[in-house]
């Protein structure tokens, strides 16, 4: 459980960190649909040094980066060897085993995998660099101008930030749940077919059983404490959004606009 | 045969920022056949010593016998499921691990997983629903519609089930109704008397280890710190104030005679031997 990077927040006080999460989001907005303006290798060239430098600053590690891209490799490969083996445009470059390869599936890989790990890198600095609760804050802010097309915003952030609060508490609990049926002679790794399901039903019953317990618990306590979903709330934690937050948004908006006018230009 | 721990050490997450060493160096002897209390503060490491008694976390360090067993670190442990029937473990709270539609085939869960035949594992959990006091009319139930209480009595039926020669006892009365949980105890020094068993009990009652157990294990930070013979333990005024342990309630009795001028002669841990003593003294 501890070698999952993608998604896990490393504490710091880097300019990154310090950022409003409103503003880390829509800058992670801009630059994920900047990667998506087909300005060529040059316009990837600009998203990656961006990157970079956003790590850099951050100080995160490039490891980090990378293990966090660890879980998606093999998705990736998949999409390379189809791609590969599907596109048939441009000049062939090899036959390999009777397939016959051309540029066109080279680039348009190429362009797939530089796209799928810029935006894992742009997010993963996201979530790497801003606490949980401070991203559903962002999210309930950003969502706000849009309670009016009933979009319930305070309600989507608390129900993230709850899910978010509790998966420490559930992996725990999988995990004492596990040894407790072992003692009982569960076996996870060995034992056939029917017994392994019997093995997963004895652990995913009692987790739903104490999820359901946990959730009416929780709605209980909530209650007490006269939570009421759509009444106004005040808030603990205040974002503000001062100069530097100004200056890396405008920054980001540049690069957009930027790789529009040379997407348009090519 | 040996149930020992010899320079035992364990470490949660290790390598990381989160890395816990939980047990120190831990060096015991429980001693076969007896009821063992094990007590000291939370997070002194007492759950997490009693889980190396069936493998479930392997040491880090240093070297476990479990009768004719050994558990060495960074050796894998061959056999698991023996080892699982020898010592039975009862977790705090097991009534989370209820999961079978009917409170008898719950039970016999345990017993078919080590390869009992199905009619005799009946007929087992049958015996074992009828000792932790719950009659034929609970068979056919679903665990999950019963007070707390029943589902620990259901869930410790489990374990017993599995008749295994080592039971380990996890705070099994915590949160238990006074007499739900004195007759909880009388049941495990049963098994022990009758059926010899060894049993170890982690606990934070003085009254239940007073009442109830043989030896006590004293841990403290990862380590234990102490293993004596229950009169030997409260008999040591030391100890009990070094551990800030509230005595039980014949122990304040004797303290507060003894503020008062009257000393006792011997060892009186019982309400008997306790007034007798006391008419001798008075008389």
């Amino acid at each position: 459980m501890d070698s999952i990077a993608l998604g896990r927040y490393i504490p710091g006080t880097t300019l990154i960190h310090r950022l409003d999460p409103r503003i880390k989001i829509l800058s992670m907005l801009f630059l994920l649909i900047a990667i998506f303006i087909p300005a060529g290798f040059y316009g990837y060239l600009v998203i990656t040094i961006v990157s970079l430098l956003a790590l850099s600053l951050a100080k995160l590690r490039i490891g980090f980066v990378f293990k966090a891209l660890r879980p998606i490799m093999i998705m990736m490969i998949m999409l390379m060897v189809i791609n590969v083996l599907v596109v048939k445009t441009g000049y062939v470059i090899i036959t390999f085993l009777g397939f016959e390869i051309y540029s066109g599936a080279i680039y348009q890989t190429l362009y797939i995998f530089i796209r799928l790990v810029l935006m894992i890198v742009i997010t993963t600095i996201l979530t790497a660099t801003t606490k949980p609760l401070e991203l559903t804050l962002g999210i309930e802010d950003l969502l706000a101008p849009f309670v009016r097309f009933k979009v319930p915003a305070h309600e989507i952030a608390m129900m993230i930030s709850i899910a978010i609060r509790f998966i420490p508490t559930l992996i725990e609990e999988t995990q004492r749940i596990m040894k407790a049926q072992a003692s009982r002679g569960v076996d996870l790794k060995e034992g056939k077919f029917k017994e392994k399901i019997a093995a997963i039903l004895s652990l995913i019953v009692p987790l739903f059983v104490s999820s359901f317990q946990r959730a009416e618990d929780l709605a209980n306590a909530m209650e007490a404490r006269g939570y009421v979903p759509d009444a106004k709330r005040t808030r603990y934690k205040q974002l503000h959004v001062d100069t530097k937050d100004r200056i890396i948004l405008l920054f980001v908006i540049l690069i957009l606009v930027g790789l529009i006018k040379i997407a348009i230009f090519i | 045969m040996p149930i020992s721990f010899k320079e035992v050490s364990y470490t949660y997450s290790p390598k990381t920022p989160f890395a816990y060493e939980a047990l120190k160096g831990v060096n015991v002897n429980f001693t076969e056949g007896k009821i063992t209390a094990i007590i000291g503060s939370t997070g002194s490491g007492k759950t997490t010593l009693v889980q190396h008694l069936n493998a479930l976390l392997l040491p880090s360090a240093g070297e476990i016998e479990v009768l004719d067993r050994k558990i060495k670190a960074n050796i894998p442990v061959k056999d698991l499921k023996s080892l699982r029937k020898m010592v039975g473990l009862v977790f705090q709270f097991p009534e989370y691990q209820l999961f079978e539609e009917t409170i008898l085939k719950d039970v016999c869960f345990g017993p078919l997983n080590f390869g009992i035949e199905p009619q005799e594992a009946i007929k087992i959990s049958k015996e074992m629903l009828r000792l932790v006091g719950l009659d034929e009319s609970y068979d056919e139930r679903s665990p999950l519609e019963l007070s707390g209480g029943q589902k620990r009595k259901v869930a410790i039926a489990g374990i017993l089930a599995i008749n295994p020669q080592i039971l380990v006892l996890d705070e099994p009365v915590a949160g238990l109704d006074p007499q739900s949980s004195k007759a909880m105890m009388k049941l495990f020094v049963e098994l022990n008397r009758r059926y010899n068993k060894t049993i170890l009990i982690v606990t934070h009652n003085m009254e239940h280890v007073l009442a109830y157990s043989d030896d006590v294990v004293v841990v403290d930070q990862g380590s234990v710190i102490r293993h004596v013979t229950k009169d030997e333990f409260f008999m040591d005024d030391d100890i009990l104030n070094e551990l800030k342990i509230a005595p039980p309630a014949i122990i304040n009795v004797k303290a507060m005679l003894k503020a008062k001028g009257i000393e006792l002669k011997g060892h009186h841990l019982d309400l008997e031997s306790l007034t007798d003593a006391i008419v001798k003294e008075i008389w």
